[in-house]
């Protein structure tokens, strides 16, 4: 069995290319299996899906704790601790990274075990798709050139999965192609279908009572939930150009989030990590005082 | 302390005022109607000194009832039958709150066919819900089980709410002596209501009910209503004791009524408990060693009471007042899932279905249900689910359908 | 007459504390989380939030809250019975000594439009009728959000949801017109109702601080354009917000013990320009252009604002 692992943050496609890659699977007579797994958050969070690939019915459901390919559609996730990247990816697993770096830059700022592998899907999307658009497309044909899948069951399963979501034809057909070039210029490594491990088993704890302070759902800590940062939901940041900024606080009033607050001296600042990148601030401005950037893995740090 | 003659319902009204309530948010329902229509009364004329609110829909009024409780008011709300399904989403959800109110469910069967007389696939619906039970026999046993309920629901090592179960037209609309506890010997047992975990106040703001995410903390804190609810065997052992040096009636997780030679053993629950215990005294005359557990805990489940009760007996009789369809009757494989690891267990267990709907269960259908369990007993071999439902009435029930379905064959 | 701000007369006068803090699981641009950050400001911290199943329900989620106030999460069919609970206990407690004056706590239900328009409808009108001294706060995003976006009574005519596809026999989408919670409200009589959007931040701040003089229930209905359900980029929040009040599609109003008064009067754009951002309504422009359904639209908000008659 074949197990790959997608991670993606929502919106960006990474269930759909766990479809992709297990409907392809599927037209090349596989045993395929695949699922995505949802936390609470929506766009811009951390999501992850599932695809299984046997020869043989396969006995096993829910998430895979021992991936041998594991998709990221997001470099940033895997300083999110909220999207548990680096779990159960050991020296064998193959680590596939949309980022402009190489495998070997990207493997010297890591801690994450793995022989890695990249490719600018952002980067290929922006220039050939068009703006801030999901890259389901391109994940699944990496992932499928990788696992071993041929490109025209790929191409086929694009189209199937793209349909589902109501994408236009020409749409399709344009995915098809920009898919069908990562296919081929994704860096290959060797998946390795080495024995798992054994199990041993877990030591099982039975809890006792707490009284209900602790022991029910209740939270007396709060307000805590600013400790959180959001950095990493954002593809793109606002930026704040204090010099074109006429104070008139239509960026604060309008922030969802309150990730805008007012200095002293009555100018906006925007906080970074409480902010999710939706833009309302830029929509906003009135004097083009604020613009878009693209995020990096830098930048977000910043 | 006279007793007087009342109904369970009033009671269980009794009880909530007794307890001296901060609140009774309520919604009418036969057969419990005349409990809050009798709050509804004192909270008017200040003889208690609570608020009394007539909500849309049992739904709501379970929701009003936990919030209210959430907030730091003791509460005290009843219902029966389709009114508790209708509320039963909110069941859990207070459960978890881990708020100590005490909601007195009135049995009466489920729709459909729509009916009014009782059974137990109301209250026993519930049982998973995270709830106490305590299933009442007699008027008196309503009033104090409220007083206890209260008082186990709000011990720190609980915190859970409690459903007080009595049946409807058998206790709700029957009149017998009640002695009413002293209030001052109320205050004694029931100490007033101040929660520690519990109450929204400007100057500690506190999220509750709370979503989770992962299954592991939803684990966690389920697993802890369970601890909770298990904690509240030994709660009820003390405030039995306590409630027996002040009032001088002592009330077990079980009762066993003339047990101590008996070979076979009926287990009922509620008011027709009465009946088995009469049937049992009849078969005692002729000379069978019979004898009857009445179970008043359902949760938490007295396995090592029921245990003790019935190990080394020949046969035991678990007469269901409900009905799961597909499977039999609930109470018994509760009972049957406990004896399992027994070494002395019965050698025989028997399933008897009765009283649906309220129906009468006759001397001879006690009789037959003796003779089996005995027969089953000297056999080694259990038998059931059976019926309780007579030659008689179906007679009659074949004289209803032609009534229903004209004269076709 | 036009209807004049008192508090809230310069967008420097919105206070800069926030009350419900980031770092939520909400969407990036989520205008229903604008509109209840702008409504905090006004509310304060002596607040508990009573919550109905919906997006909302992820503000709170263990081990993390944003509320300075307190949070309840009820049901999704019950939570102004929750408020019920929880005021009359407050009411209780407090004339019973137990609990000081100045630990006293508003009230507010926050539910979403699927819960405020059908399942909690029994709830809400017994909170009303029962003069309840609250306030119902409704983000109002015209579907079934957090499943995904499915129909509900609050969806528009025209709009696509997972539920109201587009279909040979429904061409353009759902063909269910909104249902007027708001009329549906008044009807009850209650002190106070008003309509709110996040692009009118004084509009909405104005309401908040007028409706605190009433005793008993206080209804808002907030316009939560969503990002994700109404497939647009969450950047065009504040200008679908916008277009939604300038087209005349959402009236900016409020009802004084059910005296209606009309708080904006827009220009009225064609609504063309408010559809034509959403993906939801997109197939009213291509493939091919269903002139009957946005003629249809168009109506609809003329026939309104003429019985308005401004």
């Amino acid at each position: 069995m074949r197990a790959v692992r997608f991670h993606g943050r929502g919106g960006q496609g990474a269930k759909t290319a766990s479809r992709i890659l297990g409907t392809a699977a599927f037209l090349e007579g596989f045993v395929a299996q695949d699922s995505p797994m949802y936390g609470p958050e929506r766009r811009g969070a951390p999501v992850a899906a599932f695809t299984r690939i046997a020869q043989t019915p396969i006995r096993e459901r829910g998430v895979i704790v021992h991936p041998d390919l594991v998709v990221i559609a997001d470099a940033s996730l895997m300083q999110d601790p909220a999207a548990h990247v680096p779990e159960g990816v050991d020296e064998r697993t193959v680590v596939f990274v949309n980022s402009p770096l190489t495998a070997e830059q990207l493997q010297s700022q890591t801690s994450l075990p793995g022989r890695f592998t990249t490719l600018d899907l952002t980067g290929i999307a922006l220039q050939q798709l068009g703006k801030r658009t999901a890259i389901s497309a391109l994940l699944g044909a990496v992932a499928g050139s990788l696992i071993g899948l041929g490109q025209e069951s790929i191409r086929e399963a694009i189209a199937r999965e793209l349909a589902e979501l109501g994408l236009a034809a020409p749409m399709i057909e344009r995915n098809q192609t920009v898919a069908a070039q990562c296919y081929e210029t994704v860096p290959r490594v060797a998946i390795d279908v080495g024995l798992r491990r054994p199990t041993a088993p877990v030591p099982l704890r039975t809890p006792t009572y707490d009284p209900p302070t602790r022991g029910a759902a209740s939270i007396t800590a709060g307000p805590n939930s600013a400790i959180r940062s959001m950095a990493g939901w954002r593809t793109f940041r606002p930026v704040l150009r204090p010099d074109l900024c006429n104070g008139c606080w239509l960026c604060f009033a309008n922030c969802p989030e309150g990730a805008i607050t007012i200095k002293p001296d009555g100018k906006p600042a925007i906080y970074y990590p409480h902010c999710k990148g939706c833009l309302d601030c830029v929509e906003v401005c009135p004097t083009d005082a604020l613009t878009v950037e693209r995020e990096t893995a830098a930048t977000r740090e910043a | 302390m006279n007793a007087d003659m009342m109904t369970g319902n009033l009671a269980a009204a009794w009880g909530a005022r007794l307890a001296d309530v901060d609140y009774v948010p309520a919604f009418p329902i036969t057969p419990q109607t005349e409990i809050v229509e009798a709050l509804s009364v004192w909270c008017g004329n200040g003889s208690l000194n609570a608020r009394f609110v007539t909500l849309d829909s049992e739904h709501s009024m379970m929701t009003a009832a936990g919030a209210a409780a959430a907030t730091g008011a003791r509460v005290f709300t009843a219902t029966s039958s389709q009114g508790l399904l209708h509320a039963f989403e909110v069941l859990y959800t207070i459960a978890g709150w881990r708020v100590p109110l005490v909601l007195v469910n009135v049995s009466r069967a489920l729709a459909s066919p729509i009916t009014l007389e009782p059974d137990h696939n109301d209250v026993l619906a519930a049982r998973d819900s995270g709830f106490l039970q305590i299933h009442a026999e007699t008027c008196q046993e309503v009033v104090d089980s409220i007083l206890m309920a209260y008082r186990i629901a709000e011990d720190p090592r609980v915190c859970l709410p409690v459903m007080v179960n009595l049946d409807g037209f058998y206790l709700s609309f029957t009149r017998e002596p009640v002695s009413l506890p002293d209030p001052k010997m109320v205050q004694a047992f029931l100490p007033p209501f101040r929660p520690t975990h519990l109450g929204f106040k400007a100057s500690a703001p506190h999220a509750l009910g709370t979503a989770v995410f992962g299954g592991a903390t939803y684990s966690y804190f389920r697993h802890q209503i369970h601890l909770a609810s298990m904690n509240a065997l030994q709660v009820h052992e003390e405030a039995s004791v306590e409630f027996e040096r002040l009032c001088g009636r002592r009330y077990d997780v079980v009762e066993g009524y003339r047990l101590d030679d008996a070979e076979d053993v009926l287990i009922m629950t509620n008011a027709f408990a009465s009946k088995g215990k009469g049937a049992v005294d009849a078969a005692r005359a002729e000379g069978r060693r019979v004898g009857l557990l009445r179970l008043r805990m359902i949760r938490p489940w007295p396995a090592d009471a029921i245990r003790q009760a019935l190990q080394g007996r020949r046969a035991v009789a678990v007469l269901d007042q409900n009905l799961s369809p597909g499977q039999g009757g609930i109470l018994f494989q509760e009972v049957a899932a406990c004896l399992y690891h027994e070494a002395l267990r019965p050698r025989a267990l028997c399933s008897f279905i009765g009283g649906l709907g309220g129906k009468n269960i006759s001397e001879g259908e006690f009789r037959a249900i003796f003779e089996q369990t005995a027969e089953a007993g000297i056999n080694g071999q259990g038998i059931g689910p059976i019926l309780l439902y007579t030659e008689a009435e179906h007679r009659e029930m074949v004289q209803l359908q032609v009534l229903a379905g004209g004269l076709k064959s | 007459m036009t209807w004049q701000r008192e508090t809230f007369k310069k967008i420097k006068q919105i206070p800069r504390e926030e009350h419900v803090l980031p770092g939520t699981a909400l969407c990036a641009g989520c205008g229903g989380l604008e509109a209840l950050r702008l409504a905090a400001k006004v509310l304060g911290d002596d607040v508990v939030y009573v919550n109905a199943a919906g997006c909302f329900t992820m503000l709170a989620a263990y081990p993390f809250t944003p509320f300075k106030g307190s949070w309840l999460y009820t049901t999704m069919g019950s939570a102004p019975a929750g408020a019920q609970g929880v005021r009359d206990a407050l009411d209780v407690l407090i004339a019973k000594g137990r609990l000081s004056k100045e630990e006293d706590l508003k009230v507010v239900v926050l539910g979403g439009d699927g819960s405020t328009y059908d399942m909690a409808l029994s709830s809400t009108s017994g909170a009303i009728t029962r003069k309840l001294d609250f306030y119902y706060f409704c983000y109002d995003n015209e579907a079934y959000g957090n499943t995904g976006m499915q129909l509900s009574p609050a969806t528009p005519y025209g709009a696509r949801t997972t539920t109201s596809p587009c279909s040979l026999q429904h061409p353009s989408g759902t063909t269910q017109e909104k249902k007027d919670i708001f009329e549906i409200w008044r009807a009850h009589k209650p002190p106070y109702i008003a309509t709110v959007a996040p692009r009118y931040p004084l509009d909405l701040e104005e309401k908040f601080a007028r409706a605190s003089k009433f005793t008993g229930p206080k209804l808002f209905l907030a316009l939560s354009a969503c990002p994700t359900g109404w497939l647009y980029d969450p950047g065009e929040t504040p200008e679908v917000a916008k277009l939604a009040v300038e087209t005349g599609l959402w009236p900016l109003k409020e009802a004084i013990n059910g005296v209606i008064t009309h708080t904006y009067i827009p220009k009225r754009k064609p609504v063309e320009e408010y559809l034509k951002l959403q993906g939801r309504f997109r197939h009213l422009f291509e493939p091919t252009r269903q002139d009957e359904a946005i003629r249809h639209i168009q109506a609809r908000v003329d026939d309104y604002w003429k019985q308005v008659n401004v």
